[in-house]
């Protein structure tokens, strides 16, 4: 690329102040979340609307320059890792609230738009949205968008696709194109469902459709204290199995406790194997008649303790522990690598056994804090890199992790993204007619294959062959073994799905 | 072309010759007047496969089938050379109640997986139209849906992992069989509602709900649309946690209470709003919130539902249909705050076209059914009307930034109105999928958005 030149053409459309070619200052978006992973791009572009979005696209059209788009970069998948060589446009400026409609209970905002802001401003007149991931307070609602972003409150209220009604999105080609509405069942195939979750590989949402909704009248949050982890899984299945849905179901074991403790004084007991929190909402007497029957099941699963929230601040407190024990972390170890991988939830005795066995195997501390509702485990392998070959370790284990959740029937990621991390992975859950399948999507949108490359696709097939050249082999170790293998659950039988 | 006797031969090879129809046996597979020159019964993903690298290599149109009950919709097909019928890939290929996923085979009944689902007290949160007949595949490619959306969503919001058969024979799968999951595509979302154009649906995994011990319906009366419009807002705007908020009109109210057995005096909108819990106290709770509203907005007293009139209530709401006769139905889209006008604007086209009119509303969802009938007109003048109304209810619904399908309607009706009447810019983009997926064109060509 002819830096100079792109950067005057592209300062002609976004002015001096959006665009970054200092190399210091390039350095702030070398890495995502996941800062393994690094790549320095060529040019930095702020736009502030659409239409310097559309621009800044063509020129990276006309001129064959791969470009990335990136969010708050808290994405813990390396999907918003730019490309050497290439472009990365910053959405942070476009973080406006564009229209409130209470009426219609939708919200427009702009993709750079920190998702909690959303909530925050929808508070007073009672309503809220819903998605809300661990990183809400940084994290954007286009980066939701691209990732398909969870959060605990997913077993009742769905993940971001069951919030996003319509998109505004620039094309690689530059066109500005609005994919679905306000309103639901739009016509034509649902672009809006398979844009969510593409993980900027398709285009650059620029306006952001969402629902929004009426606040609970009322919300209880309890604290079960396990002895075993079995215990408390089997609670889990019990509440579900007496036909409640809580807003949320979460886990934590015993590692994670200490952290949160250390960190935030939760007040959760520092001897129990692992805790539970659940919470129900909804109308005053339904949650109500929720709670009995939870406590029930608890009890039924040996419980030692249940601790329920008196009052809104001691369900804070219940949630601060929670929310901050990624970040609590640093108490107990220098460095973490987390997984993502799904199972079905009737495995979760039998996958939290095999990472018990695992973190013996590889002499490397797991704390596992996770959404128990929907089987979606993060088990943070905690690790230090000054220790040669610790990293290697924890990467191998976070694969072999992954392995076992897909051959119980589970998938790679859900919530974080494939991106770049587990590309290589691909191959464990779909077979190469399933990713052509995706691959013809992937034409749909972006037929030169100028966005966000590399990302998704294994690095071995078409489509992933562009990129950041990362070191692998760590990960080689176990997938080149399992791929070699095969794994039933995704290749086997006429009934494999 | 093949001559019909090859072409039977042909099929005969890869399904046999027990499943393969043509001549006047193929009769009762004609879409929109077209007659299909063979039909085919696939027993297995294997053979649907088959059937598709054949077709492909011989460029025959494909029709594929569920039950029939929704194949008015869309517009009228550039040829029918094969009818593809999911009839016997059905049954439950796996189900685990304590993960509250099952898989189905496309061809399975709806009723027949609640059933199955019923036993232990779970079920798909899906209650579209045709209780008795709809199955999971035709469900899922036209993005069918009914009351219980308000609560459970649509298709989109239940499918995790899909199995899809393509135009050239590959079988592919999307998702997982995991409540939360985000890896690769969300391909699910692609199929759902793109009605057959890019492969055929042959299985589905559903995330399942509990089914509420209790239900109960509040049924209220009232008196003008103004009304109406004042109680679904409150209620709306509520903590109420309805699963179904539903608005009928006077004929569609008085045909449904006939069906239901429930006495209903003439002249009033019929508005529905439905509870469920684990628990009945709860229920009672929400129910008379709910019958407080009705009343304050001017409701005669609510009666409330529940049992086996409930029941029979809700089927024969989801399940309406005016009589015999020309008869056509249109889905309208509209914001939430513009139902009550969209009832209203149907409501005048309506008596000024001299069609009798059943409403039926998904009225939290935004959704408005009008089924349009003219037995006393003569059949040109019911099509004059019904292609006003179509276009009057477009004119309004563009406003309410929703849109407008014709879900049903006789073949001389749709060659002069599109029924998606999706506008020409968006048209672009949605032919790629098409291009990619079906470069030939024979899967339903001529009946998707655009004739794609």
């Amino acid at each position: 690329m002819d830096k100079e030149r792109i950067a005057k053409v592209l300062i002609g459309i976004v002015s001096s102040d959006g665009v970054v070619t200092d190399p210091g200052e390039l350095q702030v978006y070398e890495a995502d979340g996941l800062t393994v992973f690094k790549a320095t791009p060529e040019i930095v572009v702020l736009p502030r609307s659409a239409e310097q979005v559309a621009e800044v696209v063509k020129v990276c059209q006309r001129e064959r320059i791969p470009f990335v788009a990136r969010g708050a970069g808290t994405g813990l998948s390396g999907g918003a890792l730019p490309v050497e060589g290439g472009i990365l446009i910053g959405l942070n400026r476009m973080n406006r609230i564009l229209e409130i409609d209470y009426a219609n209970q939708r919200a427009v905002v702009e993709p750079g738009l920190v998702n909690v802001w959303l909530t925050n401003a929808l508070a007073p007149g009672g309503y809220y949205y819903s998605p809300d991931p661990a990183s809400q307070t940084a994290c954007s609602i286009g980066g939701n968008v691209a990732e398909n972003s969870g959060g605990p409150r997913t077993p009742k209220y769905g993940v971001t696709t069951n919030h996003v009604l319509g998109l505004e999105v620039v094309l690689p080609n530059g066109e500005i194109v609005n994919l679905g509405g306000r309103t639901l069942d739009p016509l034509g195939y649902d672009f809006t469902g398979i844009f969510v979750g593409s993980e900027g590989t398709f285009g650059i949402a620029t306006k952001v459709i969402v629902r929004i909704m009426r606040k609970p009248e009322a919300v209880k949050t309890l604290m079960g204290v396990f002895e075993t982890i079995e215990d408390a899984s089997n609670t889990v299945s019990g509440i579900v199995a007496r036909g409640i849905i809580p807003v949320a179901i979460e886990m934590m074991d015993n590692n994670s406790i200490q952290a949160v403790e250390k960190g935030v004084a939760a007040g959760y007991p520092l001897d129990a194997v692992a805790v539970l929190l659940v919470e129900v909402d909804g109308p005053k007497d339904e949650v109500e008649a929720l709670v009995g029957p939870i406590i029930e099941v608890c009890k039924e699963n040996h419980v030692r303790e249940v601790r329920l929230a008196k009052d809104e601040n001691e369900r804070l407190l219940l949630w601060k522990g929670r929310k901050a024990a990624f970040a609590a972390m640093g108490q107990i170890s220098p460095e973490y690598y987390v997984q993502d991988s799904v199972i079905p939830r009737t495995k979760l005795p039998s996958i939290m056994k095999f990472i018990g066995e695992l973190s013996q195997k590889y002499g490397l501390r797991v704390a596992n804090v996770f959404h128990a509702g929907d089987g979606n485990l993060h088990p943070l392998i905690l690790y230090n890199s000054a220790n040669d070959g610790e990293l290697r370790k924890a990467e191998e284990m976070g694969a072999e992790i992954i392995k076992a959740c897909v051959e119980m029937g589970g998938s790679l990621t859900g919530e974080h993204g494939i991106g770049l991390e587990k590309r290589d992975f691909m191959p464990l859950m779909f077979t190469e007619d399933d990713l052509g399948a995706m691959r013809k999507v992937k034409r749909v949108f972006d037929p030169d294959g100028l966005v966000n490359p590399g990302k998704i696709f294994p690095a071995a097939t078409p489509g992933g062959e562009v990129g950041p050249t990362v070191q692998r082999e760590a990960l080689d170790t176990v997938l080149g073994r399992a791929l070699a293998e095969g794994v039933q659950p995704a290749h086997g039988g006429d009934h494999a799905l | 072309m093949l001559s019909e006797g090859a072409l039977v031969q042909r099929l005969s090879d890869l399904v046999g010759a027990d499943h393969v129809v043509a001549g006047p046996g193929a009769s009762p597979y004609v879409v929109d007047g077209k007659l299909a020159r063979a039909v085919v019964f696939p027993g297995s993903v294997e053979e649907v496969s088959a059937i598709m690298t054949f077709a492909s290599a011989e460029g025959l149109k494909v029709v594929p089938w569920g039950s029939g009950t929704k194949m008015a919709l869309g517009g009228i097909p550039e040829r029918v050379d094969l009818v593809v019928v999911l009839s016997r890939l059905n049954g439950v290929v796996d189900y685990e109640p304590a993960d509250m996923t099952a898989t189905f085979r496309a061809g399975s009944l709806l009723k027949e997986a609640q059933a199955i689902l019923g036993r232990n007290g779970q079920f798909i949160g899906l209650d579209p139209p045709h209780t008795d007949l709809a199955t999971l595949g035709g469900i899922l490619a036209t993005n069918s849906s009914g009351p219980r959306r308000l609560r459970y969503g649509a298709s989109r919001d239940l499918v995790i992992a899909i199995r899809v058969a393509h135009a050239d024979g590959k079988v592919t799968k999307g998702g997982a069989k995991v409540v939360k999951n985000v890896t690769g595509y969300d391909m699910n979302k692609l199929y759902i509602g793109s009605l057959g154009t890019l492969g055929i649906i042959v299985e589905a995994t559903f995330r399942l709900h509990p089914r509420p011990a209790v239900e109960k319906t509040c049924l209220a009366l009232l008196d003008s649309i103004d009304a109406v419009r004042g109680v679904v807002a409150r209620i709306l705007d509520s903590p109420l946690v309805p699963f179904a908020v539903e608005l009928l009109n006077q004929e569609a109210s008085r045909r449904v209470a006939e069906q239901a057995g429930l006495p209903w005096p003439k002249e009033r909108y019929g508005l529905a709003v439905a509870i469920g819990s684990i628990r009945p106290e709860a229920v009672d709770a929400q129910l008379e919130t709910v019958r407080r509203l009705c009343r304050e907005a001017g409701s005669a007293e609510g009666s409330v539902l529940d049992g086996r009139v409930h029941d029979a209530f809700w089927r024969a709401t989801r399940d309406f249909a005016l009589g015999d006769g020309l008869q056509a139905v249109l889905k309208a889209s509209v914001l939430l705050a513009k139902v009550a006008d969209a009832v209203r604007v149907g409501e005048d086209v309506a008596a000024k076209q001299g069609l009798r009119l059943g409403v039926v509303s998904e009225a939290g969802s935004g959704i408005v059914r009008y089924h349009l009938a003219g037995e006393t007109a003569s059949d040109e003048r019911f099509r004059q009307g019904v292609a006003e109304a179509v276009n009057r209810l477009r004119a309004f619904a563009q406003e309410a930034e929703g849109n407008v399908v014709v879900l049903k309607a006789p073949p001389e009706l749709k060659s002069r109105v599109d029924v998606w009447g999706l506008a020409e810019k968006a048209l672009a983009l949605m032919r790629r999928p098409k291009a990619e997926f079906d470069p030939q064109r024979i899967l339903n060509p001529g009946r998707f958005v655009g004739g794609i």
